[in-house]
């Protein structure tokens, strides 16, 4: 495969995985199908990481955050995308700072097999209704 | 855009599924992200993982978009047209007429392959 679009291709396997958790046990996918969806994974990457990456350059920043992606997705039109994961934002670094507070309160490397925290719940926006609203108090 | 976001259910309980299964490869999304960026610009790694999120969701919207088309017409192989469809569906229409010109491309292409074209079910 040509090394530039090797670079722009997400594995297919991956893309068929992830397709094949939400059909029922006896549905099939044609390859055509996860090809289609691989090509519009990388469009929809492409998409919101030039919205975020013109908004860090009007700010002059030179690292892409979570909410630069927040607000980009907000900004293109995925609001309930932008909610969710903002919420998914806020338990990341959430966690994110037990690990360093852990990290600092055992500095004994023995310790530190103990703080593998779990990864935030999945989002699963494709199977809630109505997202409830952040919760801003946090 | 996708403003109401419609509800389906997955045959896999989330609780089960391992995360390399529910998410893309990391270094894969950051790679394209990474070619949309200047040269100069950098990006977190919190923002990588929150756009391995997205994107996994992104799947599952409109995989299940499709799907419950191919429910609805008895249909066991969801196919590109079932995508491309549930794009449309769901407000995608910048995406789906672009991805419809691709499949008509693929299929021209896999027909030259000798392969035959999808059967229509």
């Amino acid at each position: 495969m040509d090394q530039d679009v090797q670079d722009r291709a997400l594995p297919i396997a991956n893309v068929g995985r992830i397709m094949k958790q939400i059909l029922p046990p006896s549905a099939k996918i044609s390859k055509e199908g996860k090809q289609l969806m691989q090509e519009c994974v990388t469009e929809f990457i492409s998409f919101v990481t030039g919205e975020a990456s013109d908004k860090c350059h009007k700010e002059n920043r030179k690292t892409v955050n979570g909410d630069d992606i927040c607000w980009a997705l907000s900004s293109l039109g995925f609001d309930n995308y932008a909610e969710a994961i903002g919420r998914y934002l806020h338990i990341y670094r959430q966690g994110e700072r037990e690990k360093i507070n852990h990290t600092k309160k055992y500095e004994n490397p023995q310790n530190q097999t103990q703080i593998n925290r779990a990864p935030p719940p999945p989002l699963l926006l494709s199977r809630v209704e109505n997202p409830p609203p952040t919760n801003q108090s946090g | 855009m996708v403003d109401n976001v419609g509800g389906s259910s997955s045959n896999a309980e989330n609780s089960g599924i391992r995360e390399q299964d529910r998410l893309l490869p990391i270094a894969n999304v950051g790679r394209i992200m990474k070619q949309i960026l200047p040269p100069n610009a950098k990006i977190s790694k919190e923002s990588k993982e929150t756009m391995q999120e997205c994107v996994s969701e992104f799947i599952s919207f409109v995989t299940s978009e499709a799907s419950e088309k191919c429910r609805k017409e008895r249909r066991k192989t969801v196919n590109g047209d079932d995508i491309c469809w549930a794009l449309g569906s769901l407000g995608f229409d910048d995406y789906a007429e672009p991805l419809r010109r691709y499949l008509q491309r693929y299929r021209e292409l896999e027909v030259d392959r000798g392969n035959s074209p999808p059967k229509r079910e």
